[in-house]
Formats: C-alpha cells, structure tokens, sequence
C-alpha cells in the first residue's frame, strides 16, 4: 500500500504533463477541424466573391456576343474559340481572390459547330446562336473554389410572308418578330432584298416598328418575284437572316 | 536530495504543462481567418454593381472603345450613390493606362478606400479587354 502511494506521488509531475499534451491535442484538432470546415466553404459564399464570379460571367457574356456578331457578319467559324482564349488569358491576371483559371468547352452536335449555330433561309424560325460551358477555378490561399456556368446568346428571327398581286408587280407584306434568348428584342437594322434571277436586289419600302420586337415590313416587287430575303441585325450586331417564297 | 527537490520538479512540471495547453492556443489562433467582412466589403460590392451595370448592355465596352471619358465619368457620378468618391483607372491587356483624361469626382476623404476590379470585355466585332480599377471612398 505504501508503496503504492509513493508511485502515484512520484509520477503526479508525469500525469499533469500527459494530461496537459491531451488536452493541447483535443484544442488544436477541435480548432483545426472547425477551420477544415469553414475552408470547404472558403470566400466562395461571401459576396464579394459572388459579386466577381457574376462579372466575371457577363464579361464572357460579351466576349460572345462580340464573336456571335463577328462570325455572323462574315467572320470566321474560328473567331469564338479565339476570343474566349484570348479573354481566359486575361482573366488568368486576375488576382484578387487568388490565381483564376477559366476554362471553356465549345458546344458541338449536330447543329452547333465549334460552339457557333446558324440556322437561316431554313424554316420559319432562323437562328443565329452560340453556346458554350465554362469553368472558373479560382485557387486561394485558404481554399480552391470552383464555379461551372454556360452561357447560350441567340438572336432568332420568326415570320411569315404574304402578297398581292397588282399588274406587274407584287406588293408583299412581311411580319416578323425578333428575339434575344427567347425574349422580344429591338433591331437595330433591317435590310430587304428581293431575287432577280440569280441577283438580289435591295429594295427600300416601309417598316412598321411596334416597339415589341415586331416589325411589318412592306415591299414592292416585280411580278416575276419567287423569293425576298430578309437581313435582321439585333441591337448587339448579331445578323440573323431569313428568306420567304413568293409562291 | 530527491526529496528536497521533488517540490521543485512538481513546480517545474505544473508549469511546463501549462506552456504546452497555452502554445495549443496561439498555434491555433495564428490560422488565418476564412471569412472577414468589413465596411470596404461593402463598398467594394457597391462598385462591382455599378460596373455590372453599366456593362449590362455593353454600353461601358463601346465607352471604353470609342475613350469616351467624360461620358463614363458622368455615368459613374449618376451610377454610384451621393457620398461616394470614386477614381477610375482603366488598363488595356498589357496593363498600360489607357484613359487619357481623369474618370474622378473629386479627393479622397476619407481613410477607408475600397478596390474594385472589373475585367470589361467590349461587344465589338474585334473582342478588346480592359481590366479597370475603380476606388471608392466615403466622402467626409
């Protein structure tokens, strides 16, 4: 029993000092824990860095209107791909919240062709479109947060022709109405043309513009007439196009 | 002798064990917090909307294309609300300033200055990208 009592009065020193070392271990792996989990989270709920992320998405917004109207003025089918390169570049500078990283996948199926879709002169909607997915990877020194997003442009353009027949001359009434993303937009400008053999010919009359993305168009055109094409440039320059028989 | 002693090692100890629960303390209250706000957060967001804003519909693009400076600046004083003081800097893609005349409303007040920085990509038919810096203050 004595001796007993002299063990735990010689080791009290020794179980103070291991007691000490656990519970310095359950403080700092409760702190680290709790800071694990508030990491996981990272900045990615704050504002700020949703306010960034939501810029950063209207900028590429604009990227590809830009290469929208560019290729369908006539620019290459290449020119989407370069621009979103050319503006990932500029985002990989940023470096408020860390080091960005955007990274894009053009769509490709049937129809879209390196993220670009043109669908003119074919049915009674003609579309010019692009679409495409994106991955922003922002790298923090408290965490790594990733944000996907896609974004679709389209200007689509639906209508439909009539005409009268007068002498020699056709006089034809075209109502079409005009969309961005599936909402009624303005055009910026309209162009009408009629065919002239294997010529087309601009020609001027008048436009009906009722404020809501729909126009009546009202031409006249020799009698001989098969077909008139219309030119639709919305207001962000985006060239959809679209022809009507005469028939 | 050990018995002497031994007062002194206990002594020695307790406080050994004492600098070993506090150092768990300081080590764990060095790690860097993972969220603070503060009232130039605020600003800061205030800024980056306005910006948003203005770009909604590429207006700020074709302003920064065509150097409409003045126009920008008058779009900034109707844009950011009474009692803010902005400065706008605006850098082409090698960071050179690209503004040629001053897109402010006046001095800086007051001590707490907000940064904000867009990346302003133009709907024009070349694709240009301007990163702009714009610093918001209460005015005093």
């Amino acid at each position: 029993m004595r001796k007993l009592n002299t063990f735990r009065a010689n080791s009290s020193g020794q179980l103070l000092i291991v007691a000490a070392l656990i519970i310095a271990l359950m403080i700092s792996s409760t702190t680290i824990y709790v800071y694990e989990l508030n990491k996981g989270a990272g900045y990615s709920n704050s504002p700020a860095f949703t306010d960034f992320a939501l810029s950063l998405k209207q900028s590429t917004r604009n990227a590809m209107i830009g290469a929208l109207a560019n290729a369908s003025n006539g620019g290459t089918g290449a020119v989407l791909s370069e621009n979103l390169n050319h503006f990932s570049d500029v985002v990989r500078r940023l470096n408020q919240f860390g080091v960005c990283n955007l990274t894009c996948s053009l769509f490709e199926d049937s129809v879209y062709d390196l993220g670009i879709w043109f669908s003119w002169n074919s049915s009674e909607v003609d579309v010019s479109g692009a679409y495409a997915d994106f991955g922003l990877i922002v790298d923090g020194f408290a965490s790594r947060v990733s944000v996907p997003y896609a974004i679709n442009v389209t200007t689509s353009l639906a209508g439909n022709c009539s005409y009268v027949l007068e002498g020699t001359e056709k006089h034809v009434n075209v109502t079409c109405r005009l969309y961005n993303e599936g909402e009624p937009a303005l055009a910026k400008n309209i162009t009408v043309f009629y065919e002239s053999g294997v010529d087309w010919i601009q020609t001027g009359g008048s436009t009906i513009d009722y404020g809501n993305g729909t126009y009546l168009i009202n031409i006249t055109a020799p009698f001989d007439t098969t077909q008139i094409l219309l030119n639709v440039w919305d207001m962000r320059g985006i060239l959809v196009q679209a022809k009507y028989a005469l028939s | 002798m050990r018995n002497e002693n031994a007062g002194q090692i206990r002594i020695i100890e307790a406080v050994f064990a004492v600098f070993v629960i506090f150092s768990a303390f300081a080590v764990t209250a060095n790690l860097p917090a993972a969220q603070n706000t503060s009232r130039s957060d605020n600003l800061s967001s205030v800024g980056l909307q306005v910006l948003m804003k203005l770009d909604s519909d590429g207006s700020l693009g074709r302003n920064l294309d065509q150097g409409h400076w003045t126009v920008l600046r008058e779009c900034l004083t109707l844009a950011i609300p009474a009692g803010i003081s902005f400065n706008m800097t605006v850098y082409d893609e090698q960071m050179h300033e690209v503004n040629t005349a001053v897109i402010s409303n006046g001095g800086f007040g007051s001590q707490e200055v907000s940064f904000t920085e867009y990346v302003c990509a133009s709907r024009d038919l070349t694709l240009n990208c301007y990163a702009i810096h714009l610093y918001l203050a209460v005015t005093q």
